[in-house]
């Protein structure tokens, strides 16, 4: 009976849908899973955000209506945005001399990259601590050098935060832009060359358009990783400049306020969903035209 | 007297221990459509990228009305190109395709406006400035591509197989379009192929590269009628070869014994060669002439082993006593041909001028 239905389909319907549905039932597991551990627990966290400690938007009017809180969003996306931009102007370089370097040496600077995502994140934050601290190698070099009296503030500040952020996120910005610049014919770049365009116009204005839909998708990626970071800014950043998973931490670690932290959380995954729902849309699209 | 308009002096580009082009001389005249054709990796590409200013060369030079370009990077050298791969810019459309050499010089929206417009005219493209390149055919694209190549008016276009990715019907059309644009445009052209006749269809003369060295320059007549070398002469039409042993040689004109008992002198000889040495001679099959039955001295005696009706053309296949196979055309009708069979023994003819002798 099954069978039939099936041949049925196929012949009513064209060939994808059967093999469709009967590939959904494979994904049930998964499905529960999220079900289970992502999708419940946000939304009891939802509930907790509206419920506790009494019913009400209370916590979004605090939230919202707060300056301080305001300020740790407005922290959150500029720290956001400085780590996004830093790290686009580093990883376009490197993803373009990974692009055309021998493949030999290309497979040596990925294997770094690789490593360096695969050593534990802990592990790569206190390093940079080490490094940048008062009494660490950069300020003992520097002074050593005699280019500064003073140790410079590296750490525990918006420059730590930066630089830590900026280094782990690298990766996710040169591993989509080598894809996309791999595809880019040299000849085309021979060909603006030839067309009269220097070095600088070929690149602005043809290799980073080309490049674009890319560095879109990874600028998003880091911008919207970097929005809910929580390790690299709580040990290399200052009071100063918190960030909105510092201060959701808070809320549930220290004043065991579930339902201040749930708003704050629900707040950034608004976000989180606008922003991807943006690269969708831009990228979607962009993509059909490219081909 | 004036400088050449385009002269290649004594160019040589070694790839580490590779040499891939040695000793290249060219002049080419103003207005000039120059081939460079030879089999791949013959060197022909390769010299071709040293005028685009992609490689540089290990020595030579390359002068333009006098001037050395190599010290010039590509961007300044106002040179034109068409590719042997599509390499429009996919994010503009065709007309900001055109005008993109012309943005880049900085010349004023009116004018480019208006070049653009020309230029899709003369490669009639017209209305189709606003289409993407996705959205259009191999055979579009690379007009487009020569559209832009000619926007800013260069001295000279390169043109690099450009019509290699496009089936056989569709290279037919636009090479009569390459030639009325040369004709219109009276722009000089640099043209790399490996298809023969591509090269005698476009050419005013056609320079023909072998392992990296010119082996001779002519208008396609001049190369058919006279090659210097085998190659030349297996490159440039069809040919049959016999090996002949060389009597003696004066002059260029060489004696030859050819099989047992044939005699010829009065044969164009290339390259040196001791007296009773061997040598290959070169003979063009619808120079042959084909008689029934034995030679009686004054042609090479043969064994039909196949004939081909093409039309207009009758091949016929034959071996000569050596084991060497020619092959003779004759036009349809041939007196000769009628009732010819295989296996039948005839001899073939020739005028000693219009063959050649080549020495190993």
């Amino acid at each position: 009976m099954a069978l039939l239905t099936e041949r049925d389909n196929t012949t009513v319907m064209g060939k994808i849908r059967p093999v469709r549905s009967r590939n959904f039932a494979l994904t049930v597991p998964a499905l529960l899973l999220l079900v289970v551990f992502f999708i419940l627990p946000v939304l009891s966290l939802l509930l907790r955000s509206v419920l506790e400690p009494e019913p009400g938007l209370g916590n979004y009017q605090a939230l919202l209506g707060s300056t301080t809180y305001l300020k740790i969003f407005l922290n959150t996306f500029s720290v956001s945005a400085l780590v996004t931009v830093v790290t686009l102007a580093i990883g376009f370089p490197v993803a373009w001399a990974l692009a055309i370097m021998p493949s030999r040496l290309s497979s040596i600077v990925f294997a770094i990259l690789l490593l360096s995502m695969w050593t534990n994140l802990l592990t790569r934050t206190y390093a940079w601590m080490v490094l940048l601290q008062r009494t660490g190698v950069i300020n003992k070099t520097l002074m050593g050098l005699g280019l500064i009296s003073e140790p410079l503030p590296l750490v525990n500040n918006l420059v730590g935060v930066t630089i830590g952020m900026t280094y782990i996120m690298l990766p996710f910005i040169i591993l989509p832009l080598y894809g996309v610049i791999r595809k880019i014919d040299p000849a085309i770049l021979q060909a603006a060359a030839l067309c009269g365009a220097t070095r600088w116009q070929a690149l602005t204005r043809v290799l980073i358009p080309l490049a674009t839909p890319g560095m879109v998708s990874g600028a998003l990626m880091v911008f919207v990783m970097s929005l809910g970071y929580f390790v690299t800014p709580a040990l290399l950043g200052g009071t100063a400049n918190m960030m909105l998973a510092e201060l959701i931490a808070q809320f549930v670690q220290s004043l065991v306020n579930w339902g201040m932290g749930g708003a704050a959380a629900l707040v950034l995954l608004v976000v989180t969903l606008a922003l991807y729902a943006i690269q969708l849309r831009l990228f979607g699209t962009a993509r059909m035209e490219g081909r | 007297m004036t400088a050449p308009f385009l002269q290649i002096r004594t160019l040589r580009k070694d790839y580490g221990i590779v040499t891939a082009i040695r000793d290249v001389n060219l002049t080419v005249e103003r207005g000039e459509f120059m081939t460079f054709l030879g089999p791949s990796g013959s060197g022909k590409s390769t010299t071709l990228y040293i005028l685009a200013g992609f490689e540089n060369p290990t020595a030579g030079d390359i002068l333009l009305n006098g001037q050395s370009l190599i010290a010039t990077p590509s961007h300044k050298r106002n040179i034109g190109m068409v590719f042997q791969r599509y390499t429009l810019f996919p994010h503009l459309s065709v007309g900001e395709n055109i005008a993109f050499p012309l943005k880049v010089r900085r010349l004023p929206k009116t004018e480019v406006d208006a070049k653009v417009a020309k230029m899709l005219k003369l490669v009639r493209l017209e209305g189709f400035e606003d289409r993407k390149p996705a959205q259009m055919s191999g055979g579009q694209q690379q007009r487009v591509a020569l559209a832009r190549a000619l926007a800013y008016d260069p001295p000279v276009l390169l043109m690099d197989e450009p019509l290699s990715a496009l089936d056989k019907k569709l290279r037919e059309e636009i090479q009569h379009e390459i030639r009325r644009i040369h004709q219109e445009t009276e722009v000089t052209i640099l043209y790399v192929t490996h298809d023969q006749e591509e090269a005698l269809r476009l050419s005013d003369r056609i320079a023909v590269f072998s392992k990296g060295v010119i082996d001779q320059i002519g208008t396609g007549p001049e190369l058919y009628a006279n090659p210097s070398t085998r190659f030349v002469a297996e490159f440039i039409g069809d040919s049959d070869f016999v090996t002949c042993r060389v009597l003696s040689a004066r002059d260029g004109r060489a004696e030859l014994a050819v099989g047992k008992d044939m005699t010829i002198s009065g044969v164009p000889i290339h390259g040196s060669a001791a007296a009773g040495s061997n040598a290959a001679l070169m003979l063009r099959p619808e120079r042959l002439s084909l008689k029934r039955g034995q030679t009686g001295g004054n042609g090479l005696s043969a064994t039909v082993t196949d004939i081909t009706f093409l039309g207009s053309n009758i091949h016929v296949a034959a071996t000569v006593p050596s084991g060497e196979a020619l092959s003779v055309r004759l036009p349809f009708g041939h007196e000769a041909t009628a009732g010819l069979a295989r296996g039948d023994t005839v001899s073939l003819g020739f005028d000693p001028a219009s063959a050649h002798v080549f020495c190993a």
